[in-house]
């Protein structure tokens, strides 16, 4: 799969220089402006973060177990960077900015230690669980705080944000687990997943129970609520259109002309 | 009667062509005259809608000031509808100056920050600089932290200092005053400010790049340089009211309430002359700053705008 999409661009045209130049990342300074929103094999990923920003929130995520998602936990990560208190103004949408760098981060971590290409044609579904079991744990070390971030996440100021953060997370998932449908349910798997990561994530704040087993069976029923669904309304689906089809085919014989 | 009309037209039209390619008529000349005169006298800058000299834009901006120093606050007020409040009090409040209280709770910080040292441009009148230390004092518990506030115009300074009496920091060490040119802010050394604070005053500067540059030197690495200056609306229904408005009632409300219909001419020119959001972005970026995302914050509209730099370590 790696190789088909590799050679999306004909062998030939690699071997011709001009070519290869027009094919090289864009060098510009406002990462953001140019980031890649398909996944690439030809090209590296540009970090979504500039460095200053990322050292100081990376420092400030160390202080979130502490002080929460607060605007103190991005002044003492600004201080151990070795930058000073106004420095946060660096970051105008204030705490939110630690949680969408915690989400950035870790949505682009799931890909380094992805399933092997033999897993992948394998086993979708499983994958899936799999991935989003690995994301939640993620969240393990500030898991205490995440009501705080989720609070800040639906703020409406910020809500866009988070939902798209939500939309490429379960896009990553999928794509990782190998999902390659193109057809209509390309949506439909998109957004059943993003609402059961949601949910899971919601249910992983209050879970105590050792190594988050309680989450991991959540997510497992949800998952598989949502292959029965996902069966049943293609049932319907079938159902639908044969029902259609005979009715149209009973009008033509009755002299109707369809 | 219709065959000669259809053969006579395009010889009408060439001849009209041709007329039009002879080079020296009035309207060409005097185009051309003012084009030359331009370019001669290339050291010229906006004021208003006017173009005058460099070295005279300074003293013109000072008659301006000085002539409305005495009822800058209620012209202000009556100008904006009370919103320039609104703006300042969100300027400052996003800037969030003065150390933090977290200082006295963790030791993961090898040694305790430095007190800070805020400067406001062009702030004679003091309204930025009460802000940041009533900000600093009352939401920080920061007592240390000191404004320096800087303009060029004497008569704007004297009537800060005059309104500072009713401050709690009159006389106090926490805020200093000084005369000085944005362009060149030789009392200041390198990489001694924290926090750069501009408010509607970049706009009347002669040199925007080269004050840029100068705020560049004198922030600490990791320092802020921030600027509140009216900027572009973009929505064009509220840009239709809001011209009607500062072409139309600026300058009578100027003439009514200060007698000086001029200056606040000037004001809603200069207005009109400063740069949109995005060119002042890159003239930030252009000074050394690194700009956060998003680049700037649009009040009311877009009628003022914060923008903000960071010094890079």
């Amino acid at each position: 799969m790696h190789i088909f999409l590799g050679s999306a661009c004909h062998p030939t045209m690699i071997a011709i220089k001009p070519c290869r130049a027009l094919l090289r990342p864009p060098s510009c300074s406002r990462l953001k402006a140019c980031r890649r929103l398909y996944h690439s094999y030809e090209h590296h990923r540009t970090p979504p973060f500039p460095p200053t920003e990322s050292r100081i929130l990376s420092a400030a995520l160390s202080h979130v177990p502490t002080h929460g998602f607060t605007t103190a936990a991005l002044t003492q990560g600004a201080r151990d960077a070795g930058y000073l208190d106004v420095s946060t103004n660096l970051f105008p949408a204030g705490p939110f900015s630690i949680v969408n760098y915690h989400l950035v981060t870790q949505r682009l971590a799931l890909a380094n230690d992805a399933p092997s290409t033999d897993d992948v044609l394998n086993n979708v579904s499983q994958n899936i669980k799999i991935l989003a079991f690995r994301r939640l744990h993620a969240n393990k070390a500030i898991i205490h705080r995440w009501q705080e971030a989720l609070a800040l996440m639906a703020t409406p100021a910020h809500l866009p944000t988070s939902l798209r953060e939500l939309a490429l997370l379960s896009d990553e998932l999928l794509f990782l687990a190998g999902s390659t449908d193109v057809t209509s349910s390309w949506y439909t798997n998109r957004g059943g997943l993003a609402a059961i990561y949601a949910s899971a994530e919601l249910f992983m704040t209050t879970d105590r129970s050792k190594d988050y087993v309680e989450t991991e069976d959540f997510l497992t029923r949800r998952l598989e609520e949502g292959e029965e669904i996902k069966t049943f309304i293609g049932g319907v689906g079938s159902w639908v259109g044969m029902q259609a089809g005979a009715l149209i085919d009973g009008l033509r014989t009755k002299g109707v002309w369809i | 009667m219709s065959k000669p009309t259809l053969w006579r037209t395009p010889t009408r039209l060439s001849r009209r062509l041709i007329a039009a390619k002879q080079p020296y008529r009035c309207l060409s000349c005097s185009f051309r005259l003012a084009q030359e005169q331009a370019k001669q006298d290339a050291k010229t800058t906006h004021f208003g809608f006017e173009n005058v000299p460099e070295s005279e834009k300074e003293s013109r901006v000072g008659a301006v000031f000085s002539s409305v120093a005495s009822s800058y606050d209620t012209m202000n007020d009556l100008m904006s509808l009370y919103i320039h409040r609104l703006w300042k009090d969100r300027f400052v409040r996003s800037l969030n100056p003065g150390l933090h209280p977290t200082t006295a709770t963790t030791t993961s910080s090898s040694s305790p920050p430095q007190p800070q040292t805020l400067l406001d441009i062009a702030g004679g009148t003091g309204d930025i600089a009460f802000r940041l230390l009533s900000h600093a004092t009352d939401i920080n518990n920061d007592t240390m932290s000191r404004v320096i506030v800087s303009d060029i115009n004497p008569a704007m300074l004297s009537e800060g200092k005059k309104r500072s009496l009713e401050t709690p920091w009159a006389g106090s060490e926490r805020l200093s005053w000084v005369e000085a040119n944005a362009e060149r802010l030789s009392m200041l050394d390198d990489a001694s400010i924290d926090l750069y604070t501009v408010a509607f005053g970049i706009r009347n500067f002669t040199n925007k790049q080269a004050a840029l540059e100068e705020a560049f030197r004198v922030l600490k690495p990791g320092g802020i340089f921030a600027c509140l200056e009216f900027s572009k609306v973009g929505n064009r229904l509220l840009n239709g009211v809001y011209k009607r408005w500062s072409f139309g009632a600026i300058p009578l409300i100027g003439q009514l309430v200060a007698g000086d219909r001029e200056s606040y001419q000037y004001l809603v020119e200069s207005i009109e002359k400063f740069p949109s959001q995005r060119e002042f972005v890159g003239m930030i970026e252009q000074a050394g700053f690194m700009v956060p995302e998003p680049a700037w914050e649009d009040l009311t509209g877009g009628i003022a705008a914060i923008h903000r730099g960071f010094k890079p370590v």
